[in-house]
């Protein structure tokens, strides 16, 4: 599974938006963090999507790409309304591309 | 469902009377309301009503890198003196210069007018790069400390987010092309003003620059904005060249979608930010005097969905309102706005959002 990070939005919208994804491969990672990588898409994918978050003013927004053997899906999220798994597998990506 | 006679912009302009009287009526119009009860913007009016007393109170919040605000700890409020924490002292000082330059300048209580508390909230999340309003809050970053630095050492990064709470109170600019550029633009004249006045510096001799202190040390670039001379902020081989247009020719058309920035709301802002600046240079002296007063009248006459030509035409008639038809100060505003391709009084020409 890949899982890939985009960010857009912020104070300093046209920089964020330059910067190149952050990419995880569950392939080339330890087996325990990709279960938890795993888990954590599992939890966020259950919660569905549904339409664009509020538009706090300077708000970041985040859309995660999720690609499972071929299986893609795209979740997002902002600054001002996240779930908990949501960010919970926001800063597992965050931690791991740093 | 219930209707509600008076438009809820009128209640809004009914909130900000001097008159008690008025403001009650006006609360009691919006509470009893069941159309409106629940709405965002209606939520914020009635919560920034109900703690007038609080005369701007600050409060400073550390949330120990968590990203869910609830759980952060109090760390300063009012009253206290410095803490051991540095980020929780600027946010504090940053709040406290704001709320002094809005009572000073523009006789403003606050965020609403009436007194509403100041809430920072520093050490958001993990290396966070950013600083926002989520329409109850200021929210700060430390900076991942490659590009950027702690948010909070920034003056008119923190001017800039309470007067995002000022534009929410005010006309409520939408979030989205035109109108949503304006509402980036206002907050940045806001800490670009702010600024100038910490330092005492008339508008000949300000830098213009927006951020220029969040970046770390190591990278090349002046600043996020150069409200001076947009798209010169910087140009470096990390993100590239500053896309701010400095005049109509050059906006730049993008989607309203999170990828095109809502239509490019922190991008085509640099047109109103070029005028704002020429305006303060072309009357010269202080900018948070006739440039700010202007500016400031025309934000509380505009609605959510102003657009550049309306805003320029608004700051025109205004100019006449407050300092005379064809005075210097009204000439300045017309040459200003010409300059960057927008005409007052004329209609749009350009059918753009």
């Amino acid at each position: 599974m890949r899982v890939s990070l985009t960010t857009h939005g912020g104070l300093a919208a046209p920089i964020n938006s330059r910067r190149p994804p952050r990419t995880l491969d569950t392939d080339r990672m330890p087996a325990a963090t990709a279960g938890q990588l795993r888990r954590l898409v599992a939890a966020v994918l259950a919660e569905g999507g549904g339409g664009r978050p509020d538009r706090g003013r300077d708000a970041m927004t985040y859309t995660i790409t999720i690609d499972d053997d071929g299986r893609a899906a795209t979740v997002t999220g902002s600054d001002t309304s996240m779930s908990a798994a949501f960010g919970a597998l926001l800063s597992l990506i965050e931690r791991q591309t740093d | 469902m219930f209707n509600c006679i008076t438009p809820p912009f009128i209640l809004n302009k009914l909130l900000d009377s001097s008159d008690a009287t008025i403001r009650g009526a006006a609360m009691d119009t919006l509470i009893t309301t069941a159309r409106l009860r629940g709405q965002r913007e209606v939520r914020g009016l009635i919560a920034g009503a109900l703690v007038s007393p609080a005369a701007g109170r600050r409060s400073v919040f550390d949330c120990a890198n968590s990203t869910f605000l609830p759980f952060a700890k109090l760390m300063r409020s009012e009253d206290d003196g410095p803490v051991a924490d540095k980020s929780v002292n600027q946010a504090f000082e940053g709040l406290g210069v704001t709320r002094a330059f809005y009572r000073d300048v523009f006789q403003r209580d606050s965020i609403d007018g009436h007194g509403m508390r100041l809430q920072g909230f520093v050490h958001r999340g993990r290396r966070y790069n950013n600083a926002f309003w989520d329409g109850q809050q200021m929210v700060f970053g430390d900076g991942d400390g490659k590009v950027f630095a702690d948010f909070t050492g920034s003056l008119d990064v923190i001017a800039h987010e309470l007067g995002h709470g000022v534009t929410e109170h005010t006309a409520n600019l939408e979030y989205r092309f035109q109108p949503g550029a304006l509402n980036e633009s206002l907050s940045d004249v806001a800490g670009s003003m702010v600024k100038q006045w910490h330092l005492g510096q008339t508008a000949d001799k300000a830098d213009w620059l927006i951020g220029s202190d969040i970046f770390t040390p190591k990278i090349e670039a002046d600043a996020l904005r150069s409200m001076k001379a947009p798209g010169t902020a910087f140009n470096n081989d990390l993100f590239g060249e500053d896309p701010q247009p400095d005049h109509m020719d050059r906006y730049v058309e993008l989607p309203d979608t999170d990828e095109g920035d809502n239509g490019g709301v922190h991008i085509n802002s640099g047109i109103p930010n070029k005028a704002f600046y020429l305006v303060a240079i072309g009357i010269g002296g202080n900018s948070w005097e006739a440039p700010g007063h202007i500016w400031y009248e025309s934000l509380r006459a505009s609605t959510s969905t102003t657009n550049f030509q309306q805003f320029a035409d608004t700051t025109f008639s205004k100019a006449g309102e407050l300092y005379g038809a064809s005075s210097p100060q009204q000439q300045a505003v017309r040459a200003a706005w010409d300059e960057v391709g927008i005409r007052v009084g004329s209609e749009p020409t350009l059918s753009r959002r």
